[in-house]
């Protein structure tokens, strides 16, 4: 318990000295960034909910981004949650493969939470796989100097009645992600340590102990925004809010995409039945395109 | 090529060839559609709301205030590109209560399939929405949700029918809900993550935001219901086992995790929808306790009536309610409404769902839909009651109401109401009468009530009440507590030994659940507790229960046992039985022990040996084995010994210690039981020594076919020339029969694949025989590289085969779920050289435009069902080896007890010509590549972590264990391509009319 209790105390000064995102000399987003999130629940409900979203692409107005959102409820760095009719590990495969399709410059890794629910018997695996994670997303996009950065994001505290004992499990797993970012130079957005500080007073973060309310999203957004180097104004969220919908109806549209309804039928082993349809899914690629035009449009256009 | 391109653009957009039966849709008009149906004598229906109140309703549930809420999706099956999903929830309402909605409201939209609405009874509700269950608020009670987020989310959409459906209120305050058989959902909640990979029943604490697994297992749980004892019924969308037995932790077809299923009560069934149990006083008698579910397929709704019997239930079907000849009338969900009436929601549509034709079919219905309503004719409807604006002690009332509807709403009003009316539950069970007619029941509620408002805290809980509710006189009453006493566990000291007073209970219900309650609160004492039900009778629901218990609190039993603290009370059949279930090897020792101590009733002696049999390790299964080749020991049970060791051998490749060669005594003493499995173990053993004996056996004309089959088989696993020229000599015949030749080439197959190549390739061009045909084939197609073998046989000596023969072989290789191109051309190849070959009539039944519509004719007028069930029984058509009709037979296929009555006629004739094309859900093929190089192909059965069991094309169950799976892969239909050219157009028309009639 001491050793553990010694390695979090590391682990939050490390933390420290990266505090910032822009203690590195390479900003954290750039023109012409293709950014994809990759991560749990805490991502899935990001693109309905679209705070994070919003908060960069406003912080970057001038900068072309585009965003892919690949969180998946449930899942952990072995990608427990994409295996469908497969073994995860072919989820894993399947995850790399469309990353690599999507050539992301940016790619936020929000992975930790699941993993903690383990404790200290778990830890050793998690920091493993998620090295494994950034070696094959690095492979799988490429190297040298157009290489995908990473941004590694820890999981926000819980909240709750048994949120103490949870906290103390996940405090460790913060601790290897922030190591890990730490040794790859790279930015974090530490929301284990910083979420509490952009809530608003008496506020809880959460609607039900681990998943954010609008609220918290709203928090994030500017721990997120802080550490790829911008701020926001106090009454941003409400400034932003026809940029948001924007963001949500964009995500909405490549959900259909990524994600379609009827898997079984269209691609996997029934497709003799109605694989003529998957002609469908690439339509829904302009209609992304479109949307997150508008959304960078209105981004622009905010006061 | 333009001309191509515009006809592969026709093909792809060309509705489906199985509705063709749906040219004739009849106009939308409800006065039409209620004309068309047959209602069952004393009963009327009438309509309730039609479209444009409402569309496409999904399912149905009442609030307690009486309205209706219909979810209603014009998406489905599938967005478009560009298409913002904007699906409703509506509440219906029937004001002036003269049977007709008149006001209705849109609760929300902007949902995407909003498959299932259960209002909670606060003014919102809980809605399925694709992925999310939502919770959506009503805050200023405008009847328009106000405020709306994702309570859990993370469920699968693989299939737009499968995504989580079928909501309703548990009597213990939890919502339950369903997910189908393709869908895999990860859901994260405060206390971990929660994952199901395919169908089950899931239930979901609103206050606590716990959420588990209920049930697992089914292809579509799209009814689920509760009866008065909080007993869980269900029905199945294509599992064709009618109405379903559920309670915690059951495990039913296609369950993913398990090895082990139970069945349904009514095998043979359709494809139910919806599930209701309906009485009170405007019901007739007759119809107290009936349940009642939708064949929508055939457009009836259906009745069943239910008794209990051992630990479950037994189901009657009764006949039908209604019965529609449209085939737009599509009953999908039933509910009691508050007038005592039955409540229908219609979803209207020509198309059933989206497998068999194309999501944009323009004639699938997006807008029309009916909510039905069946009164009793000339008896006087039930007041309909506000439960929402009654008084706390009229709700109290109401749940000594005469209908069930009362007592669910009142409880769900006293629910809703919270802490407020702790206090009077106490008040209101002092004043019952004692002992009433519904006493045993009523205090039941109150516990129920205690156990639904209960917040968690420690003075939250009753325990005397617990106990008294326990040793209610009432057994339903008795196992419903056993449930209850779970959720309290944590706050109880020794909870297990509550249980203590039920687990040997006289009533089976009682046992099953204690049993469970037990296997819930986890423990030593729990267990020693639970394993006392091994002492008494157990049915199939009571053995499972048992069964999982000891498998789920193996690490509670388990060490106590090696240690030697583990209480079995004197009885050691209880650690047997858990050590079998749990396959716990480490309780092997102690089992011995016990056998040589000498002490055990010859029943538990019995039961100790198949445990060693089945967990031993070599040196334990060697004392097995001498007993078993004890001259002394009873040949029956040596048998069955025998029997064991041979599995044991083919599930965890061990086998008992030293030299087995004495196993051949029982090869030549002549035809006992033991003979049997002799044979087999000498094969699985690979003993030489058996070489000269067994073919003796399979060469001795004057045994029966069955001993000098399975001897030749074994030839073929021993190692050896002189196994090797036996075979050769069967194979070569020609004094022996067909089958043993077949046989004989089967078994080189594995060891020696060119010889058996070179045997096969004259057996093929000499044999007549269909069925020996296809015993060769498929011992060539079920070894990895064999087909190629005897592909290249074929073509290096330009051989000729028969038609006959190519085409059995053609047929072998569609059902074996993988592509075999060499075996296929080689066959080919070789029907081409025969001279004199016949004109090919492969494909002769495939049909389009006028000719299918003349052929549709032809069924209909001039066909014959008779002559057509003489050809479906025909041992060459095969039909009869795979499918059943009714409660005999295979189970390669699905049973066709009802096909008739829920397939149209062009369905049916699709199915026959292109098998592949519509595979009926849970039928798709598995085929799986093993480290020993075997193929096996057929229908998954059950598969966990340690094995997969498949149903192969000859009706076994062949168990793969995980780990010698090397490849596996999803196949098409077992059901062979071609099955049906030999045929005339006459007999391939009867063939169909008998289909079509089956079941109406």
């Amino acid at each position: 318990m001491r050793a553990f209790g010694g390695c979090t105390l590391v682990g939050l000064i490390v933390a420290s000295c990266l505090s910032g995102g822009a203690a590195w000399a390479e900003p954290c987003l750039r023109d012409g960034d293709r950014v994809v999130l990759l991560g749990d629940t805490f991502i899935e409900r990001e693109g309905e909910q679209g705070f994070i979203e919003t908060a960069l692409v406003a912080t970057h107005p001038t900068a072309s981004l585009t965003f892919r959102n690949l969180g998946w409820s449930g899942d952990t760095v072995w990608a427990d949650s994409r295996g469908v009719f497969d073994p995860p590990a072919k989820g894993y495969a399947r995850m790399l493969a469309l990353v690599k399709e999507l050539s992301p410059t940016v790619i936020f890794l929000a992975y930790g939470r699941n993993e903690s629910f383990r404790g200290p018997a778990g830890l050793a695996a998690f920091r493993d796989q998620l090295s494994t994670l950034c070696e094959d997303l690095r492979a799988a996009t490429g190297a040298g100097a157009s290489a995908t950065r990473l941004v590694f994001v820890t999981p926000h505290p819980f909240e709750g009645v048994d949120a103490a004992h949870r906290n103390a499990a996940l405090a460790d797993y913060c601790v290897a992600i922030r190591m890990i970012a730490a040794d790859q130079k790279a930015t974090l957005v530490d929301l284990f340590a910083k979420l509490a500080a952009e809530l608003p007073a008496e506020s809880s973060a959460t609607e039900n102990g681990v998943h954010l309310s609008a609220t918290g999203y709203a928090a994030a957004a500017r721990v997120f925004a802080a550490a790829c180097g911008g701020e926001l104004p106090a009454d941003f969220a409400i400034r932003s809010a026809v940029v948001r919908q924007l963001v949500i109806d964009k995500n909405r549209l490549f959900f259909h995409r990524w994600r379609p309804a009827n898997e079984t039928y269209i691609f996997l082993f029934r497709k003799h039945e109605q694989g003529n349809n998957a002609v469908e899914i690439p339509q829904f690629d302009p209609l992304v395109e479109a949307a997150e035009a508008k959304v960078r449009a209105a981004a622009r256009a905010l006061p | 090529m333009r001309c191509l391109i515009a006809c592969c653009v026709i093909a792809a957009t060309t509705p489906a060839f199985a509705q063709r039966g749906l040219k004739d849709i009849p106009p939308p008009d409800p006065a039409a559609e209620l004309a068309a149906m047959q209602v069952a004598e004393g009963y009327e229906v009438s309509l309730f709301a039609a479209d444009p109140l409402i569309s496409k309703p999904l399912q149905i549930n009442f609030d307690t205030q009486g309205r209706l809420w219909v979810s209603s999706s014009s998406v489905y099956p599938q967005i478009r590109p560009g298409e913002v999903a904007n699906d409703t929830v509506t509440i219906l309402e029937d004001r002036d209560g003269d049977g007709r909605a008149d006001a209705h409201t849109t609760f929300a939209d902007g949902l995407l399939m909003p498959t299932a609405v259960l209002p909670d009874d606060r003014g919102g509700a809980y809605i399925a929405n694709s992925t999310e269950l939502l919770h959506c608020i009503d805050r200023d009670g405008d009847g328009r949700a106000d405020e709306r987020r994702a309570v859990l989310s993370g469920f699968g959409a693989e299939d737009t029918h499968h995504i989580i459906h079928t909501f309703c209120h548990g009597p213990d305050a939890r919502v339950y809900f369903s997910q189908s058989i393709y869908i895999h959902s990860h859901v994260e909640t405060p206390s971990g993550v929660q994952r199901l990979n395919g169908g089950g029943i899931w239930r979901f604490a609103p206050d606590s935001l716990a959420l588990d697994v209920f049930a697992r297992g089914w292809v579509n749980t799209w009814g689920h219901v509760f009866d008065a004892w909080g007993r869980s019924l269900a029905t199945d969308g294509a599992g064709g086992e009618g109405i379903y037995y559920a309670f915690p932790g059951a495990a039913y077809q296609a369950a993913v995790g398990t090895p082990r299923i139970l069945h349904g009560m009514n095998p043979g069934s359709p494809k139910y929808c919806g599930l209701e149990i309906i009485g009170g006083r405007h019901l007739p008698d007759d119809a107290q306790g009936m349940l009642v579910t939708n064949d929508f397929r055939a457009n009836r709704v259906c009745r069943f009536r239910l008794t209990e019997t051992g630990s479950g239930f037994a189901s009657m079907k009764l006949p039908d309610l209604i019965h529609s000849s449209r085939v737009t009338f599509r009953p999908i969900d039933v509910k009691m409404g508050p007038d005592g009436a039955i409540y229908i929601a219609d979803w209207y549509n020509p198309i059933i769902q989206h497998g068999e034709v194309d999501f944009r079919d323009p004639r699938r219905d997006r807008e029309h839909g009916r909510i039905w309503r069946v009164t009793a004719k000339g008896r006087p409807l039930v007041p309909r009651i506000d439960f929402r604006g009654l008084a706390t002690a009229e709700l109290f009332a109401q749940l000594a109401a005469p209908e069930s509807y009362a007592h669910d709403m009142a409880r769900r009003e006293l629910f809703a109401r919270g802490d407020a009316v702790r206090a009077d539950v106490d008040r209101w069970l002092a004043s019952l009468d004692r002992p009433g007619t519904d006493y045993e029941r009523l205090r039941l509620e109150a516990l129920r009530l205690k156990q639904g408002l209960d917040r968690g805290s420690a003075a939250d809980i009753d325990l005397p009440l617990l106990k008294a509710v326990l040793a209610s006189p009432d057994s339903r009453a008795r196992a419903a507590a056993a449930r209850i006493a779970i959720d309290w566990a944590g706050r109880i000291e020794q909870p297990a030994d509550l249980l203590a007073a039920v687990i040997d209970d006289p009533a089976p219900q009682v046992r099953l659940e204690a049993v469970g309650a037990l296997a819930a609160i986890g423990g030593q004492r729990a267990t020693e507790l639970a394993l006392h039900a091994v002492d008494h009778d157990r049915d199939e629901y009571l053995d499972y229960a048992v069964w999982l218990a000891a498998r789920d609190l193996r690490d509670a039993w388990l060490p106590a046992v090696v240690a030697g603290t583990f209480d079995d009370g004197g009885k050691p059949a209880r650690i047997i039985f858990a050590a079998r279930a749990a396959e716990a090897q480490e309780v092997v020792p102690w089992i011995v022990d016990r056998v040589q101590q000498g002490r055990l009733t010859a029943t538990d002696q019995a039961a100790a040996l198949e445990a060693i049999a089945a967990l031993g390790g070599p040196t334990e299964l060697r004392l097995v084995f001498d007993l078993a080749a004890d001259p002394k020991t009873d040949p029956t049970q040596a048998a069955s010994l025998l029997r064991l060791l041979v599995e044991t051998q083919g599930r965890r490749r061990v086998r008992p210690a030293g030299d087995l060669a004495v196993v051949t005594r029982f090869l030549t003493a002549g035809d006992g039981p033991g003979l049997a499995p002799a044979i087999e173990a000498c094969a699985a053993w690979n003993i030489g020594a058996a070489g000269q004996p067994l073919a003796a056996i399979a060469n001795d004309v004057a045994r029966p076919s069955a001993d000098r089959l399975a001897a030749i088989r074994a030839l073929g696993s021993l190692s050896g020339e002189a196994a090797r020229a036996a075979l050769v000599d069967i194979a070569r015949g020609p004094d022996s029969a067909v089958e043993n030749r077949a046989t004989a080439i089967t078994a080189m197959v594995a060891k020696w694949p060119e010889a058996a190549a070179t045997q096969a390739a004259v057996f093929l061009a000499e044999c007549g025989d269909s069925k020996a045909l296809d015993t060769v084939y498929r011992g060539f197609l079920t070894t990895k590289g064999a087909a190629g073998k005897l592909a290249a046989v074929l073509d290096t000596g330009s051989k000729t085969l028969p038609a006959a023969a190519v085409q059995a072989g053609l047929q072998a290789i569609s059902s074996a779920g993988r592509p075999e191109p060499e075996l296929q051309q080689a066959l080919t190849a070789a029907g081409s050289r025969s001279s004199g070959m016949a004109e090919s009539v492969s494909g002769r039944h495939v049909m389009t435009g006028a000719d299918l519509d003349a052929f549709v004719q032809q069924v209909r007028t001039k066909a014959d069902a008779k002559r057509g069930e003489e050809i479906f029984r025909r041992e060459s058509l095969k039909c009869v080896a795979c499918h059943r009709v009714g409660d005999h037979g295979p189970r390669v296929g699905p049973n066709l007890a009802a096909i008739g009555a829920a397939s149209p006629l062009d369905y049916i004739i699709d199915s026959l010509v292109h098998p592949a094309k519509n595979v009926k859900e849970g039928y798709q093929t598995l085929v799986v590549l093993t480290d020993d190089g075997r193929v096996v192909t057929g229908i998954q059965v059950a598969r966990s972590d340690e094995a997969l069991v498949i149903r192969d094309a000859l009706d076994r169950e062949v168990r793969v264990p995980t780990a010698e799976i090397d490849e596996e892969s999803i196949g098409t239909s077992l059901m062979p391509a071609g099955l049906i050219d030999p045929l005339s157009r006459e007999e391939f028309a009867d063939l169909v009319r008998y289909l079509s009639e089956l079941g109406k």
